[in-house]
């Protein structure tokens, strides 16, 4: 069997919350999600239709994903690209079904900060990019699939958001429910530790990467964790996964996400195990 | 406003600048590492406009280097950056941190929803999101309007009419007629939103060619068209040539170094030439390797290795 990387798994566990038939967008700024798409759509999810980037083509067939989200490369092969407002009035009228949302920040109901934090009387302590569209789209669209490759670092899953950029589950002005939002809120979050979901609206551990403990993960995450009875070790990526990666992504642009301590995480298949090869 | 009156709008890049006043509430057309009007920007640094006012969408080295220029008072992109390639935009960023600039961060949606709104003619429209958001607290003027059919309590948005659009096309004619390459982002929005289109093209072509390729923004929304070949560098402008990763991360260490090292980038690419010499200064060979990414899917990728 193959040895495969951290970032490699890890944009395969992105790649397995899309499900068959679903229509998926990730904007610019994250080549993990970038790439995830596509590996989705060459292997459990051959049937999704995917909006590529800044881009907004429809079904394309990048040769490799750029370091940018707005590249002609991202448009090769789709026979249409949707207009700016087009794809965003889809989005809004929930035709869209999922997204891919981080944030340097991300507390327990998995609302995101990608703003900054500010400080009291004007300015910022530290100003990040801003979150696009997020803001919006994250009220409508069903399924919100969040990720942060920056867990262990301890400042990334906080008690609670210095700015909250685009909502999770609930705010300090309400649930979803509340607000009349349509959209779901994150389904799960995908870290370089472990996978999250988030029964009732609160982050929850069910998955742990194989070199990481509980009491790790634990330590990284400022608010209290709940763990799922059944945690289990997050499933290996089948042959066909690991081959979906590499070609998606030759120049390895999905690497640009992680430290470098993290790359440095390799893997094996146990012998015998059970994959789809 | 009325519409442009059909004429000759060519000018040169000075002039096409000249008609943008100190205070101006400016649209960037293009988005992140594409089509960002960067002769245009390079001008207004060079003609010393200040306390600008920006919105947009997604941007990156158009609203940096404004900023390091201290020709900004005022910004509402949904995001200003590099990426996570080259990383977060440091100009904007330190004088973020510093409150030298007012930042109002928006959404795309948002922004679009302003656009839509003086199109036609309203002066607001409602948007679903943005309740929850923080983002809501950077800008009092929003309100909430109650939907008279549903009950609906929805947050609305103004109308928001830029002083000029500042849009870079591969191809136009010396009327005004812009072709386009996909996406066009906000620029197709911001053309009838704004009293004026400032354009630049990178070539001045007849009109049988614009609309041959197709007319993506008609002259009667431009006011001004320039002739400024490699316009958008460093950043994309297909079919003609791909971002200058290299110059890009260039910047982004000056402007992170700041002080002399910015300093320096800012008269050696701004202040200290035109436009004809900032081509110069590249030269001919590493502009012509930008056109490379049509000749093989391999030269396409070793642009971004």
């Amino acid at each position: 069997m193959t040895a495969f990387t951290l970032d490699e798994w890890f944009v395969v566990l992105l790649a397995r919350t899309i499900r068959p038939r679903e229509t998926v967008f990730h904007g610019f700024g994250s080549p993990c999600a970038q790439v995830a798409m596509h590996v989705a759509r060459r292997t459990h999810a051959r049937d999704s239709t995917l909006i590529e980037g800044a881009t907004y083509a429809v079904n394309p067939e990048p040769a490799f994903i750029p370091p940018t989200g707005n590249d002609a490369a991202l448009k090769r092969g789709a026979a249409y690209s949707m207009r700016f407002e087009e794809f965003f009035d889809a989005a809004i009228r929930g035709d869209v079904d999922r997204m891919f949302l981080s944030g340097g920040q991300i507390d327990r109901y998995g609302n995101t900060n990608v703003t900054g934090i500010p400080v009291d009387g004007g300015g910022y302590r530290l100003k990040l990019g801003g979150g696009g569209g997020g803001c919006n789209l994250a009220a409508t669209i069903p399924f919100l699939s969040l990720w942060n490759s920056r867990h262990r670092s301890g400042r990334a899953l906080v008690e609670a958001c210095d700015f909250i950029t685009d909502m999770g589950h609930r705010t300090p002005a309400g649930t979803r429910a509340e607000l009349g939002y349509t959209g779901g809120g994150p389904q799960s979050l995908v870290t370089e530790l472990g996978v999250l979901d988030f029964p009732d609206g609160h982050a929850r551990l069910i998955q742990r990467f194989p070199d990481v403990t509980v009491e790790e993960i634990r330590a990284a995450t400022a608010f209290e964790l709940p763990v799922a009875g059944d945690l289990r070790v997050v499933a290996p990526p089948s042959a066909a996964e690991l081959a979906a990666v590499r070609s998606v992504d030759p120049l390895g642009v999905r690497r640009s996400e992680f430290a470098p301590s993290e790359l440095k995480r390799t893997f094996e298949h146990e012998p015998g195990a059970d994959c789809a090869c | 406003m009325p519409l442009h009156p059909p004429g000759d709008k060519l000018v040169d890049l000075p002039t096409a600048v000249a008609r943008i006043s100190d205070g101006a509430l400016l649209a960037l057309g293009g988005g992140l590492s594409a089509r960002l009007p960067m002769a245009l920007v390079r001008e207004l640094v060079r003609q010393g406009r200040r306390d600008l006012h920006l919105i947009g969408s997604a941007h990156s080295i158009d609203v940096d280097l404004l900023v390091a220029a201290s020709a900004v008072r005022r910004c509402e992109e949904s995001y200003v950056g590099f990426e996570q390639d080259l990383g977060l935009a440091p100009a904007y960023r330190r004088a973020a941190e510093a409150g030298t600039i007012e930042v109002a961060e928006s959404c795309c949606v948002t922004v679009l929803a302003q656009l839509r709104a003086t199109e036609m003619g309203l002066p607001f429209l409602p948007v679903r999101g943005v309740k929850g958001s923080d983002l809501r607290r950077l800008h009092p003027e929003y309100a909430e309007v109650t939907c008279p059919f549903t009950g609906e309590v929805l947050v609305a948005v103004p109308a928001v009419r830029p002083d000029a659009a500042l849009i870079h096309a591969p191809i136009g004619d010396r009327y005004g007629n812009l072709h386009l390459d996909q996406p066009y982002v906000l620029d197709e929005r911001f053309a009838p939103a704004s009293r004026q289109v400032i354009a630049t093209v990178e070539r001045v072509v007849s009109t049988g060619e614009v609309t041959g390729a197709g007319v993506t923004i008609p002259a009667h929304y431009v006011a001004a068209v320039a002739e400024a070949p490699f316009g958008a560098h460093p950043t994309s402008c297909y079919p003609d040539y791909a971002y200058d990763r290299p110059h890009l991360a260039e910047y982004v260490e000056a402007a992170q170094a700041g002080g002399e090292e910015l300093a320096s980038y800012l008269k050696t690419y701004v202040y200290g030439v035109d436009e004809p010499g900032y081509r110069e200064l590249l030269g001919p060979d590493r502009l012509a390797a930008l056109h490379s990414w049509s000749r093989s899917t391999e030269d396409w990728k070793g642009l971004f290795g």
